[in-house]
């Protein structure tokens, strides 16, 4: 009986993402109110609702994993320092050294991560997303000189170990 | 004795501050202006958040900055690719018209 089994799985995950989700927004209003007495009293209010909200908006399906997030966190400030770093010096240089252009690569993320991975360009060297046209991702590059196209490759692969399968998807 | 740090990682917050809005002046086109605006402004965000983390007193100060900084990147990162989208849909301006 796999549908069964396969029921009995998904229910305990479905669980964790709640919980997942509550628990960051947990994080967040500790942080906006502090943890004296009060506010934590009003934050076993606020919390569940916040959650409830959020998981309406959002519903959750594969989700994010923390601790790949937290490993990702170092080079990913590093390469967006790299992009504003490089954006400054082309608007201070007086010829400003741009050559604008166009890509368009394919890209298999969900819509999600599409939307994940065009904020992450978009903070990196060079490459700005303009969404996407079916599995093409549409980017604007500020020097076509820049080998661009494979740092939309490799973001792309950062971007899916990020991401978790959903409950029921085969892990890609 | 944190103060010399601050004033420095503050200033040069304000040099990304300067660059994004320099970019926002001279680029030519929306595209090119919103590379200015999304990345120097995030950096120049995050070098003044680095530098008043020096001087937060508690844990909650430093909590709340890093959220600041945390929501506008995510902000800047969205409305980026919005922006950047609906200008592609128009093509206001002759330059924009090469877009694929």
């Amino acid at each position: 009986m796999p549908n069964e089994r396969s029921a009995r799985i998904e229910l305990p995950l479905v669980l964790m993402l709640v919980l997942k989700r509550g628990a960051l927004l947990a994080a967040v209003w500790l942080v906006l109110a502090g943890a004296g007495g009060d506010a934590l009293l009003v934050g076993l209010l606020v919390v569940p609702v916040a959650t409830w909200i959020s998981l309406r908006l959002l519903p959750a399906s594969g989700g994010v994993r923390l601790y790949r997030m937290l490993l990702f966190l170092p080079g990913f400030l590093w390469r967006s320092l790299l992009g504003g770093v490089d954006v400054a010096w082309r608007v201070f240089h007086p010829a400003l050294p741009i050559r604008p252009g166009w890509i368009k690569e394919p890209v298999n993320l969900s819509d999600g991560g599409k939307v994940a991975l065009g904020a992450e360009l978009s903070l990196m060297p060079g490459t700005l997303v303009a969404g996407s046209d079916g599995p093409m991702l549409l980017v604007h590059v500020l020097d076509t000189r820049q080998h661009t196209a494979d740092a939309v490759h490799v973001e792309e692969a950062r971007i899916a170990t990020l991401l978790a399968a959903a409950p029921g998807e085969p892990r890609s | 004795m944190t103060e010399p740090l601050t004033a420095m990682l503050v200033g040069l917050g304000l040099v990304f501050f300067l660059a994004g809005t320099l970019g926002l002046i001279r680029l030519p086109d929306t595209f090119s202006r919103l590379h200015a605006l999304t990345k120097a402004d995030n950096l120049g965000l995050g070098f003044i958040v680095l530098g008043l983390a020096l001087q937060a007193d508690d844990w909650n100060v430093l909590g709340k900055l890093v959220l600041i900084w945390a929501f506008a990147l995510i902000a800047a990162g969205t409305s980026a690719q919005l922006v950047a989208r609906s200008a592609l849909r128009r093509k206001s301006t002759p330059s924009e018209r090469q877009a694929p």
